[in-house]
């Protein structure tokens, strides 16, 4: 009876300790899901949810706040994920916060990452909606892969055909082996370094000039700083503007002098423009020519006369020797 | 008469020394026909079983020292055994996720698989070893002294005495066997990951229910009814069936065993199907 009475007390323990590890292990499952603890309900409407189920974890700043509870069409286009998401955590996630579809790790399960984005939005409540992301389709990303694979392999074929030329040609071995060439390339670095050296010099100079320039320091200065020589400078230019304006009123009364003497009007024009008056002209200088030839020689004749003979003898004496 | 007007061996007589005559004196049934004989035997024995548990009066005495043969004197076999299981599989785990570099998830892994299939597997095939073929030895030798005759004759309902006891105590027994083998495989596993890492309790607890969900945990202690169920029943049927003496004593244990533990494995097949249709997975 005694025995009996041991086994039940056993067997009881048993069945007792059993059931306890059962339902402690149905606990903290349940907590993992927020099935026993409060929760706060927002959804998020996803154009595509890339495999995401009821259950899986939503993950704000990396850390789990809650479950995914369900998943629904709204339309064609939409999905809308609804989150159960730890009443404990409403104080951190605001309204204005960013929902994505994720994955744990390169293999593991997907899930739904809230990012926050500043701002002073208010906490999110029950029911809110928040704004959401387009997830990376793997599609997608495999088809970019494929155009950067295609350009990978154009840049390698370039590459391959320009490695080919300089093995070919030898060329660039040949410059790159030459000690000339690089005892060259030193001295033109050496070069360069003195050049920058003394264009730093220059530059030091050219500051200072400037700096005097400035302080009003030399003519340049001077006529700089010179704050009449504006004025004087201004009147300059308005005597050279008034100048300016009488040559043009000169040059125009010229222009319709030149015209009028064009036209042959007044004397001077009758002169220039009148052919028969220039004929005459001539005539007359023809005349005065051959009448100054002919006084010369009257002149010789009279120089040769007895009357007058002494006379010039006389004159010829009184003026010094050439 | 051992051999009748037609001059054929008596019936009677073939069956009782079929061991001792010549094969081309005996006329065997075919092997599709026993299958078809041996599962309608069984599906009536199953009914009869649903049909008297149901029925009063229940004899909860014999339930209760049935439940603590099949489950507390089971309790140290399943809990030793499940140890090693969860300490052998985390120790063969390693190396392959240590090669792709996921270290970190050898308990989730390894917790998923002994939850939902390594532990409530090897527990059935412990019990169908250690019940079953002590419910078939029990019964059968019962049943060829006559003591269940015996019974019958006394006004015992020998069934549901001897039969519905030890199938309810088996069923309900065998899930809770499962729970406390979980728990300890999982503790195996957790000195399994240790053994070349380190990873805090608080940490490997942490890891081990964020990875199961009640999809792995449900699935796997009903699969485990089914399980006991079925371990009760092969064991009762063999046992009560038993013909041909002490020598069907030892076939009848036998054949609860071979048995039971087919059916173990056919069960988690149709379980494993059924949670991936009902998406459970």
């Amino acid at each position: 009876m005694k025995k009996a009475t041991g086994n039940k007390i056993r067997l009881g323990l048993f069945v007792t300790g059993g059931i306890f590890l059962l339902m402690a292990a149905l606990y903290m499952i349940g907590s993992r899901r927020n099935i026993f603890s409060d929760t706060v309900k927002v959804t998020g409407d996803f154009y595509n949810v890339d495999g995401l189920m009821v259950g899986h974890n939503v993950r704000f700043c990396g850390i789990d706040v809650g479950t995914v509870d369900e998943i629904e069409f709204v339309n064609d286009s939409s999905v809308r994920v609804t989150m159960l998401i730890s009443q404990d955590m409403q104080k951190h996630i605001r309204s204005n916060a960013i929902a994505s579809i994720g994955t744990d790790g390169l293999m593991g399960n997907k899930l739904v990452s809230i990012s926050p984005r500043g701002g002073t939005a208010a906490y999110i409540k029950d029911n809110d909606a928040l704004e959401t992301l387009r997830p990376v389709e793997t599609g997608e990303m495999i088809r970019t892969l494929k155009v950067t694979n295609d350009n990978l392999a154009a840049i390698t074929d370039d590459l391959r055909t320009i490695t080919e030329k300089v093995n070919t040609r030898n060329t660039l071995w040949s410059l790159l082996l030459d000690t000339a060439v690089a005892e060259n390339v030193k001295q033109a670095i050496v070069d360069i370094r003195i050049t920058g050296r003394n264009s730093a010099v220059v530059t030091g100079d050219l500051s200072r000039i400037v700096n005097g320039i400035r302080e009003g320091k030399g003519s340049v200065g001077a006529i700089i700083s010179d704050t009449t020589l504006y004025g004087q400078v201004k009147q300059t230019i308005v005597d050279i503007k008034l100048a300016g304006e009488r040559t043009a009123i000169i040059t125009g009364n010229l222009d319709s002098l030149i015209g009028s003497v064009r036209k042959g009007e007044g004397s001077i024009g009758a002169l220039i423009m009148d052919t028969s008056f220039a004929h005459k002209i001539n005539k007359t200088l023809d005349n005065l020519e051959d009448g100054s030839d002919n006084f010369n020689q009257n002149m010789e004749a009279l120089k040769q006369s007895f009357l007058l003979r002494k006379y010039f003898r006389k004159q010829a004496k009184q003026q010094p020797p050439k | 008469m051992l051999i009748n007007k037609t001059g054929e061996i008596n019936h009677m007589y073939r069956e009782r020394y079929r061991l001792l005559l010549p094969n081309t004196m005996t006329k065997r049934p075919s092997i599709f026909k026993q299958w078809f004989e041996e599962t309608g035997n069984l599906s009536a024995f199953a009914g009869r079983y649903l049909r008297d548990s149901l029925r009063p009066p229940y004899d909860f005495g014999e339930l209760l020292r049935q439940a603590f043969e099949v489950g507390y004197r089971s309790l140290g076999l399943v809990a030793i055994t499940a140890f090693i299981m969860g300490l052998v599989i985390t120790i063969q785990s390693r190396p392959t996720l240590v090669e792709f570099g996921a270290e970190s998830w050898l308990p989730a892994m390894v917790s998923v698989s002994l939850v939902r299939e390594i532990v409530p597997v090897v527990t059935a095939l412990i019990c169908a070893g250690r019940v079953g073929s002590g419910i078939g030895a029990e019964l059968g030798s019962m049943k060829v002294t006559e003591q269940i005759d015996a019974m019958e004759v006394s006004g015992t309902n020998p069934f549901k005495y001897l039969v519905v006891s030890r199938i309810t105590a088996a069923t309900l027994m065998l899930p809770i066997l499962v729970v406390i083998a979980d728990a300890v495989s999982l503790w195996g596993a957790y000195i399994g990951v240790n053994i070349k890492g380190v990873v805090s309790y608080d940490l490997y607890v942490r890891q081990v229910f964020d990875t199961l969900e009640y999809s792995d945990v449900v699935p796997s202690i009903i699969k485990c009814v089914f399980f006991g169920f079925a371990i009760g029943l092969i064991g009762c049927f063999k046992g009560y069936t038993t013909t041909k003496g002490t020598e069907g004593v030892g076939m009848a244990a036998n054949a609860a065993v071979v048995v039971s533990s087919l059916v173990v494995f056919i069960i988690d097949l149709l379980a494993a199907q059924i949670t991936d249709l009902l998406n459970l997975n």
